[in-house]
């Protein structure tokens, strides 16, 4: 499968990539490639900028110099600003706004709240996306919504409201929700951060499903055991720059980074007593 | 003690002031949500110029009394314009442009209190801001509106009766004629207060239920 995806162009090009508040850099240089059907998920500590880099990926955050190519389309340019000293940039965007709204169209994005609708059931929530934004026929749209909700596990529970509904099943509505814009990638803020333990699981089953019907993924996430079983390339963010970048069992488990380390230190007194039964199967 | 003959006897009047207080009401709320409505976008535009001028009139019509606004509309203003001013178009006004001030304010704070996170769900699915204020922001943020707005006309409907001091002839100014040639102002201003209670308690009790169904949609 590797040798496969080497072939191609990335689907997700990030150069360069910088960000600031004010003058508080928070993105310092980011360069990520991501492969079409790679799931990618991105760790670090609290301020490390993991989720401002996710969602500069569509632009929710305006980044302020750098370049992203969503499958050969830039999304962000900011131009001749490259070259020049990073706080100087202007960070504008020499795309279109026309543009910028149909390239993120083809990203889907999934938040730690949710983010539903709260006025629209969840079959409305679905269709939303297509309905206004792509002005697909309703009719077929509300098959294809209910088709996506069933395989998100939530039959019967169609014509319900965000509040009537738990959090986990809020956030497989929002997953159906992304997913009925046929993105190309799919970026995940934190999905299961804002859950009650026991609704953890049945959102990252949902993911898992997801990534294995070879879905592009980008997922920002603290629960390193799911990103353990996830991910194809985990990343270490640290201070606005990726530190470590690699298979999840080099990042996880062998890190050389002495903050990964730390980071990683009690996921890996658990993941040690997991060893033995990994490199058996492995 | 009480003599109400006096209200009977008088009825045309206060009828005719009701008519006239209603009639007040009812177009300066009107008028009030127009202006209000563009006061409150104009503040929501992202436009620092827009904004600035909509905050100016909001702060100019929040903070000067309505009776001191209805006086200087209708005695300084023909003045300094050089032009003369019924006391219809006074009043209107007045009132309206009062109203506008808290309508804006109602509509601002509604729009600015859903959920940032709204807008980016919105904006990741590649809708326009027109798109998202028609399709998500304002009907969550109108539902949220309707007790604030519903409170604020029964305000506007009581702060007709300021009118009476530049001789419109609402209830109040009827009342108080009456009450000047048949020295009976126990009676004349009990009613009016009543007559009051009979029109806006229904009011305030419809303003509680909307009050519930907006919270389910929270």
């Amino acid at each position: 499968m590797s040798a496969d995806i080497k072939k191609k162009e990335p689907l997700l090009q990030i150069e360069a990539l910088h960000l600031h508040y004010g003058i508080k850099p928070v993105l310092r240089g980011i360069d990520l490639d991501v492969m079409e059907g790679e799931v990618v998920v991105l760790i670090g500590a609290s301020g490390s900028g993991k989720t401002s880099l996710l969602r500069c990926i569509n632009l929710l955050n305006a980044p302020t110099g750098g370049r992203i190519t969503i499958a050969g389309e830039d999304i962000y340019n900011a131009g001749d600003d490259r070259g020049v000293e990073p706080s100087m940039y202007t960070g504008a965007n020499t795309v279109p706004m026309r543009d910028v709204n149909r390239i993120r169209s083809q990203t889907g994005m999934v938040f730690q709240q949710f983010n539903l609708f709260p006025h629209m059931t969840a079959l409305e929530n679905v269709m939303e996306g297509p309905v206004t934004v792509k002005r697909a026929d309703p009719e077929k749209t509300k098959e294809e919504a209910m088709a996506l909700l069933a395989q998100m596990g939530l039959e019967g529970h169609e014509h319900k409201y965000p509040r009537q509904l738990s959090g986990g099943q809020q956030q497989r509505v929002a997953i159906a929700r992304a997913s009925a814009m046929h993105p190309k990638v799919m970026l995940f803020d934190e999905p299961t951060s804002a859950l009650d333990p026991e609704l953890v699981g049945e959102v990252m089953k949902a993911m898992t499903q997801l990534a294995k019907s070879g879905m592009t993924m980008v997922i920002v996430t603290h629960e390193l055991g799911f990103a353990f079983e996830i991910a194809d390339r985990v990343i270490f963010l640290d201070q606005g720059c990726i530190a470590e970048d690699g298979p999840p069992n080099d990042v996880l488990l062998h890190p050389t980074h002495e903050r990964l380390k730390s980071f990683v230190g009690r996921f890996h007194e658990t993941a040690n007593l997991l060893r033995p039964f990994l490199e058996g199967t492995g | 003690m009480f003599d109400f003959s006096v209200i009977i006897q008088n009825w045309p009047l206060f009828w005719n002031g009701l008519l006239v207080t209603l009639f007040y009401s009812a177009i300066s709320i009107s008028a009030g949500l127009f202006i209000g409505l563009i006061i409150g976008l104009m503040q929501l535009t992202g436009s620092r110029l827009l904004t600035t001028i909509g905050r100016v009139y909001v702060e100019i019509f929040r903070n000067i009394p309505l009776l001191v606004i209805l006086l200087w509309i209708y005695y300084a203003f023909p003045i300094f314009a050089g032009l003369s001013i019924t006391k219809f178009w006074a009043g209107f006004a007045g009132l309206s442009l009062y109203a506008a001030a808290f309508y804006a304010e109602i509509l601002r704070a509604g729009v600015q209190s859903i959920d940032p996170g709204q807008t980016d769900a919105t904006t990741a699915l590649g809708m326009t801001y027109y798109q998202r204020m028609r399709r998500v922001i304002l009907p969550q943020a109108f539902r949220r509106m309707i007790p604030p707005l519903a409170g604020q006309s029964i305000i506007q409907i009581k702060n007709t009766t300021l009118m009476s001091m530049i001789t419109v002839p609402d209830i109040l100014y009827q009342a108080s004629y009456v009450s000047s040639f048949t020295y009976r102002p126990m009676e004349v201003y009990t009613f009016v207060g009543i007559m009051f209670l009979v029109l806006l308690v229904p009011l305030t009790l419809l303003s509680r239920k909307l009050e519930k169904i907006s919270e389910t949609v929270k």
